[in-house]
């Protein structure tokens, strides 16, 4: 099967890519190993949250040009104006988004930290400078029984920041019949159940009663609205009082309205998505990938005139290590493991930067990968797989995500 | 010996992969519907731990499992979660099976004794009273409606009427029509020889055919499904040692004998497997290779929704058909969101199913209704049964559609046939 371009890797750099490229009149095919990492998502995107130090980072544009010469945002023609197209990408898939390049906002955590953060999906509690809390006092207002929303955490977070905290719970009976599985008591499952008006308008009045008067500010798991922002948004306003979403363990509700209306929109642009299948092998010839061969369509060589990997990093099988190496499984390009003997890829402390966390691909100034020290002219990277950052310390896995797939996609249309 | 210590250490279906990170869950079309359903990280990996230490901890709610292995093509790791789960029904279930779900799942021995009389079975089917009495003594939901039956198989027909010109052609394919062509829906099967035909294809049956055999895995008779697909698998070796590719229109008995004869019934396909090839697949491959060439008439115009069967998804065949139906120009294709319609074989047509049959499937018809096609497109039979009963949208197999849009003159004369 003949395409323009073949994009392995489904998750928020593959898409982002994929819909890119097809906005662009491209003929693009998808091929994806299962769900992505979308699924555990804060429901925001960061771009740059913290320094090397580890301290917040308030203006991202001036740390971006700050940062070291592994970091792939060098590679990046023009972050401001990328940054301006993925937030519009996203808003034409439907996901409004608030936030900006030039001030990082801060965003809360399941467990009640505060973090900075880039574009937050609509109706998540968002705050402008974390150390001037919007709110005196807070109603943080839980589903009876719902065990991924640690309110315990969460208060404790928020006290410390000097805001006063009143956990409530509230509960519908159409809700508890969830618990006859005590382990489906999941986000996933709130949002599939509350689907119909008629039980928004009722969990608002429940929500309305307990958290009514008296606080600045109500704040709700982030369990409604799996497909689309409607029934999140609607009931909000039906609440009457100011309120807010946080971020729930996984899986993350607002994570997979994400990755399910990217999906949709890659899908209307004409986008052909390979579900549940996996590279296997490239076809090279002459330093140009030629095809790939997957697990699943034997026989079939996928064939397309430029290749985009967008596999993720280790958790998400982009990145492979065995007791001797670290490498790329699909392709066998080539991967930068920072010349680190085998003993120091980790730290002891599991909280200290983990040097294994920037391994990666190695690929050009135009993020093409190598393969055997040489490069492949036609087959780029993008996302978690690339080299040089750690996500986790600087807090900037939806920026590289995105901006680097959208550099990529620049790159191939000129 | 550390690195053969890391690579051997695979566990029965990938189980130790799982790395609970509950993205099957969101998937899973039963839990979304019927809480007491303990969904696929419960029932799959996390209990087979137990189960592996006493059968007692077997739950027997892991019956409403649809087997639509949606758990499986959302899990980032490989896990074969609805592998686990089927294996465990097979394993540890003691109950015997009902006379409902014997008569449901022997869909070759009823078909045999309903085609004689489909002209007074279909009728009486449709009436009331016998739905009334289905429901009550069988169990069978009285808001079905059962699939015609045909007044002639399609084995019938293919002997009568086009067994004798097959041999005429160059090249050669056996044809695995299973059941519901065979006794509900002859048309699809026509529909295939004209469209081979017209490409320089002859079509032959296999020696003996037996149903695939999923409905009597899901109805917990694998001792039975175990022997009919032996018997399939002797009939396509013999097709295979003479040269012929085994074609199906069926998404899942195609799943059942490439994927599931090895996975849950142990038996050994590896040499039959490559060989068994969906219609839409075959023909695609053809056509990329330059082989073989399509012409379609200019007069056809259709809106045509594809609607991704669960098992078509699993095997990640979904492309073949909607590419190949995108070539024909006359089309104006749409991409149904994938999810499950919710008959999934014969467990929709239970009485304790129904409510939550339809309840699975309502976003799809919600889709389709909004959509407003012509047809829906779909490699599955029993979506068919579903999409129409609960749509009201008619429903075709592609290689139906090709079979109407095709312009058989002008393809022949570009297969040199003529």
């Amino acid at each position: 099967m003949k395409f323009d371009i073949i994009i392995i890797g489904g998750g928020l750099s593959g898409l982002t890519a994929g819909i890119a490229l097809a906005e662009a009149g491209k003929d693009v095919a998808l091929v994806s190993a299962g769900q992505s990492s979308l699924h555990f998502g804060s429901g925001s995107l960061d771009l740059l949250g913290c320094d090397e130090k580890g301290n917040d980072i308030y203006k991202p544009l001036d740390a971006i040009k700050a940062v070291n010469s592994k970091h792939q945002y060098n590679k990046l023609e023009d972050v401001s104006s990328l940054a301006g197209v993925a937030k519009q990408l996203l808003e034409r898939a439907g996901i409004a988004t608030t936030g900006n390049i030039t001030s990082n906002h801060w965003r809360i955590t399941p467990i009640g930290g505060l973090m900075p953060t880039w574009l937050s999906m609509e109706g998540m509690a968002t705050i402008e400078d974390p150390d001037q809390m919007p709110w005196r006092k807070v109603a943080l207002v839980n589903i009876i029984n719902y065990l991924d929303f640690p309110t315990k955490f969460l208060a404790s977070g928020l006290r410390d920041k000097g805001v006063e905290v009143d956990v409530k719970a509230v509960s519908l009976p159409e809700l508890q019949k969830l618990r006859q599985s005590p382990t489906e008591m999941r986000s996933s499952n709130i949002a599939k159940v509350i689907e119909s008006n008629e039980l928004i308008v009722k969990l608002a009045e429940e929500v309305y009663k307990v958290a009514g008067e008296g606080y600045d500010m109500v704040l709700l798991p982030a369990v409604l609205g799996m497909t689309n922002s409607e029934k999140s948004q609607q009931l909000l306003k039906l609440i009457k009082v100011p309120a807010r979403y946080v971020a729930t363990l996984p899986p993350s509700v607002p994570g997979v309205r994400m990755q399910t209306m990217l999906r949709k929109r890659f899908t209307a642009l004409g986008g052909t998505f390979f579900t549940g299948d996996q590279v296997t092998e490239g076809l090279f010839e002459d330093n140009i990938l030629k095809g790939v061969k997957t697990a699943k369509l034997d026989g079939t060589t996928l064939e397309a005139d430029n290749f985009i990997l967008a596999t993720g990093s280790f958790m998400s099988r982009g990145l492979k290590a065995d007791y001797n190496r670290v490498y790329e499984p699909a392709l066998g390009v080539d991967v930068d493991d920072l010349g680190l003997d085998r003993k120091t890829w980790a730290k002891i402390d599991v909280t200290d930067a983990q040097p294994y966390m920037e391994m990666g691909v190695k690929t050009d100034e135009n993020l093409r990968c190598m393969r055997n020290g040489t490069t492949i002219s036609n087959l780029f990277a993008v996302g978690s797989i690339l080299s040089g950052h750690n996500s986790i310390k600087r807090l900037d896995a939806g920026g590289v995500d995105m901006l680097t797939a959208l550099q990529v996609a620049n790159n191939i249309i000129k | 010996m550390a690195n053969e210590t890391q690579t051997q250490n695979v566990s029965v279906n990938n189980f130790e992969q799982c790395l609970k990170c509950s993205i099957c869950t969101v998937y899973c079309p039963v839990s979304a519907v019927s809480p007491e359903y303990p969904g696929p990280k419960q029932a799959g990996p996390d209990a087979e731990r137990y189960r592996m230490k006493n059968k007692e901890f077997f739950d027997d709610a892991l019956k409403m499992c649809l087997n639509c292995k949606r758990c499986e093509v959302a899990c980032p790791n490989d896990v074969h979660i609805g592998d686990i789960i089927q294996a465990a029904r097979i394993k540890y279930n003691t109950h015997r099976p009902k006379l409902r779900d014997m008569m449901l799942a022997n869909t070759d021995f009823v078909g045999t004794m309903a085609s004689p009389f489909a002209a007074i079975a279909n009728p009486i089917l449709k009436l009331k009273p016998m739905k009334a009495i289905l429901h009550g003594v069988m169990a069978i939901d009285k808001h079905r409606t059962f699939p015609d039956y045909s007044s002639r198989k399609f084995e019938s027909w293919f002997k009568k009427n086009a067994a004798s010109e097959q041999d005429k052609f160059n090249k050669h394919v056996s044809y695995f029509h299973g059941c519901y062509v065979n006794y509900n829906y002859p048309q699809l099967g026509i529909d295939f020889v004209k469209v081979m035909n017209a490409v320089g294809y002859g079509v032959h049956l296999l020696e003996k055919e037996k149903c695939c055999g999923v409905a009597l895995i899901a109805n917990g008779m694998p001792k039975q499904a175990k022997r009919q697909g032996e018997v399939n698998m002797t009939s396509m070796r013999k097709a295979i040692a003479n040269g012929h590719q085994v074609l199906t229109t069926s998404s899942t008995c195609t799943f059942t004998m490439r994927d599931e004869y090895d996975h849950l019934l142990g038996i050994d396909n590896h040499d039959v497997r490559d060989s068994i090839s969906l219609a839409t697949r075959f023909l695609f491959q053809l056509i990329e290779k330059g082989e073989i060439k399509l012409a379609f008439r200019e007069d056809y115009h259709k809106r045509v929704a594809y609607h991704s069967a669960c098992h078509m998804e699993r095997m990640g065949w979904v492309p073949y058909s909607t590419q190949l139906l995108r070539m024909i120009l006359g089309i104006d294709f749409v991409m149904l969101e994938s999810q499950c319609c919710g008959i999934s074989g014969t467990y929709g047509f239970k009485k304790e199913n129904y409510e939550r049959s339809q309840a699975i499937g309502k976003g799809l018809f919600d889709q389709i209704k909004e959509v407003n096609p012509d047809y829906v497109a779909t490699d599955c039979e029993t979506c068919k049964w579903q999409i129409e009963m609960s749509a009201g949208t008619p429903v075709m197999n592609p290689i139906s559609i090709i079979a109407e849009a095709l312009d058989i003159e002008a393809t022949r004369k570009l297969n040199n046939l003529d």
